[in-house]
């Protein structure tokens, strides 16, 4: 959503729609829509998550009534540091991601005129084709006698029989490749906006590339991390296809351990326990980012 | 003739479904929108097929639509955990005939969701009786069997450094050097812990949580040695990056079709029996066409038919007889040449105890670390 956002932002405000307009009643009509949508389809079976979530299981079915059960179970041992490992694979895996695309986003800011909406496409177009369809193929390149192993092998780079696929490299490769685009958008978005001025001010004024880089471009593009991050960290926390597919299922991941109470142990209080427990964590994030995203605003000097 | 056994390579359901894990995704749309996915409005001359994806020859389905008029309409599901939660739901109206495995016929039939079958109207008779009044159907009430698997194991005798002939086996080659690290477990708990459970002379329809912790303990202090709980890619095992694997047949005659060094074996002293069965919904509005279908599909050449397209063994009897002569590693199809189904045993999900066995997995899959 926020991509979108930035995105439309970008087009339309030329610098003089920057400024606050107020309201009128036909948006409030039209917001009303999406907003109606939402309440029915998200709104509704999250409330049915939660109320869920106090009750007790009955095999396929739900007694519901107040108990804290779950949640003590969600937050005990196991599942409890199940719940820390899903939060720390997010956070490196998104720090990853947001490590490489934050030069191929400056690269293309910066360094591309005319070509760069042929750069923000290629970039784009194979996400469009399905996400699983993606991962497969990253899983056919990384296997045994497979391209990765045949080209790192005539470079000399490694001898022998690849061994990657099922390790948790394997599955950081994935999720950096898998998530690339929803980073570089909104990276390349807010560096696209810092005014060159401001840029060849701090040259002017004697500063380094490096030192320009540092206290102008960084501070800047702060909006565009916090997007950035907000928008891969999020659904990492609930990736479970990754794991599955490049790492073996080995360590388990939240996701995978909600989708497992939901339908084979077919309890659904414990699983929505923890699934409300990840909506927490999400929030958290959220709120957290949501103050460096405010930024977007002040850019437009 | 060749003999096109499509799914018993990365197409056979129980890997690759088992990769996506697309379950959830469907079942919360059911959840949210009860009554959506609906199959379409019953009447006579109609048929509502709820299945495995590609689970019915397509020839078959064409030469029965031309025979009796009524082209059946398939709907697919990717688990059973899925199949239980539609029909336990509004959503489930409608169909007439489902498939389940074995493992969750009597949670369906327990909620009052399947309906007794009248024997008088098919002819059980010429169906591997092996296979027939099974413990997790007693009398075949609710389910008349559709094809079949095992768990079992291929691997790579080389590497390994000897046959395996039981569990133990299996778990002590695991640990070996050069096997280790190349090993992959299923990743369904009763699949993994059931061996052990099997050593230690228990049944694991029986196993109470405690012993079934106590069981999973060992594969616990086993995982450091699995790569992978992923279904298995045959490839993998062909190629030498995994050489010791739990599998089903199907899997299994592919990865030695692609490699014949290595060897498939239905470890002692039990091990599984899973099949998967057509069973006629409680409410099922075409209940005299589900039984016309299903007198059809027991046909012996819709059976071999069948064996041929979906690449795991329909329940004809002395199937084995009658498939072409040319077909590659024929015994693999069966289970191996001497397959004692005294020593099968079909898992039944149990409520009291399917929490344990899937906790259980979540805490081995964990210690493999990643």
């Amino acid at each position: 959503m926020v991509a979108v956002e930035t995105i439309v932002g970008s087009r339309s405000s030329g610098g003089a729609s920057a400024g606050a307009v107020a309201p009128r009643t036909a948006d409030h009509l039209i917001a009303s829509i999406p907003t109606l949508w939402l309440a029915i389809f998200f709104l509704t079976p999250l409330a049915f998550t939660v109320i869920f979530s106090f009750g007790r299981s009955t095999f396929g079915g739900v007694e519901l009534g107040f108990t804290l059960d779950n949640y003590a179970t969600a937050l005990s041992g196991f599942y409890g540091a199940t719940f820390v490992r899903t939060v720390i694979f997010a956070a490196s895996a998104s720090a990853l991601c947001l490590a490489a695309a934050y030069p191929v986003a400056y690269f293309i800011a910066r360094h591309t005129t005319r070509r760069r909406t042929l750069a923000i496409l290629l970039i784009l177009i194979p996400y469009f084709s399905s996400f699983l369809i993606r991962v497969m193929a990253l899983h056919m390149l990384m296997s045994r006698g497979g391209a990765s192993e045949i080209v790192l092998n005539a470079l000399h780079l490694h001898a022998g029989p690849l061994d990657i696929l099922d390790t948790q490299t394997a599955v950081f490769i994935g999720m950096v490749y898998a998530y690339l685009p929803i980073a570089i958008v909104p990276l390349f978005v807010v560096l696209d906006r810092i005014p060159r001025p401001l840029i060849e001010a701090s040259r002017d004024l004697g500063a380094s590339p490096f030192k320009t880089f540092l206290f102008v471009t960084l501070p800047l593009s702060r909006p565009g991390i916090a997007t950035a991050v907000l928008l891969t960290a999020v659904p990492m926390l609930g990736e479970m296809v990754i794991p599955k597919l490049l790492g073996g299922s080995r360590g388990v991941l939240m996701g995978q351990a909600i989708a497992s109470q939901y339908l084979q142990s077919q309890n659904y209080p414990l699983g929505s326990a923890m699934a409300v427990l990840v909506l927490i964590a999400v929030a958290v994030i959220v709120l957290a980012l949501a103050r460096l995203t405010k930024g977007f605003d002040e850019v437009t000097a | 003739m060749t003999v096109d056994f499509r799914r018993s390579g990365l197409l056979s359901r129980r890997s690759i479904l088992g990769l996506l894990g697309a379950a959830p995704a469907t079942a919360a749309l059911s959840a949210a929108f009860p009554g959506s996915f609906r199959a379409e409005a019953a009447g006579s001359g109609q048929l509502n097929v709820y299945s495995w994806p590609d689970y019915f020859s397509t020839g078959n389905l064409e030469a029965y639509a031309k025979k009796s008029g009524v082209t059946p309409n398939i709907t697919t599901y990717d688990s059973n955990e899925t199949l239980f939660a539609k029909l336990n739901s509004p959503a489930g109206a409608g169909f007439d005939i489902v498939i389940p495995s074995s493992s969750w016929i009597k949670q369906l039939a327990d909620k009052g969701l399947l309906q007794e079958i009248d024997h008088s109207k098919l002819n059980l008779a010429s169906l591997d009786q092996d296979l027939l009044n099974r413990d997790y159907d007693p009398g075949n009430k609710y389910s008349i069997p559709k094809d079949w698997g095992l768990l079992g194991v291929v691997y790579d005798p080389e590497a390994v450094g000897g046959e395996i002939e039981t569990w133990e086996d299996f778990f002590k080659a695991g640990e070996k050097p050069g096997v280790s690290g190349k090993v992959r477990l299923s990743d369904s708990g009763w699949e993994t812990i059931g061996p052990e459970l099997w050593l230690q002379g228990k049944d694991w329809n029986t196993a109470t949580p405690d012993e079934i912790k106590a069981a999973g303990e060992r594969l616990k202090a086993f995982a450091k040695h699995v790569k992978s709980f992923s279904g298995l890619d045959p490839n993998q095992v062909a190629n030498g990056s995994i050489v010791l694997a739990q599998t089903n047949n199907g899997t299994a005659r592919a990865a030695i079709g692609l490699n014949p060094k290595l060897k498939w074996v239905v470890p002692g002293p039990f091990s599984e029996l899973w099949v998967d069965n057509y069973a006629i919904v409680k409410n099922a509005p075409n209940v005299d066409q589900a039984y016309d279908f299903l007198a059809y599909q027991l046909q012996p050449e819709v059976q071999l038919e069948e064996t041929q397209y979906i690449g795991f063994p329909a329940a004809l009897a002395g199937l084995k007889e009658k498939l072409p002569a040319d077909t590659k590693n024929v015994d693999i199809i069966f289970g191996g040449k001497d397959l004692d189904f005294k020593k099968l045993t079909s898992f039944v999900v149990n409520p009291e105890t399917i929490g344990t066995y899937l906790q259980v997995q979540a805490e081995i899959q964990a210690a493999a670390g990643g």
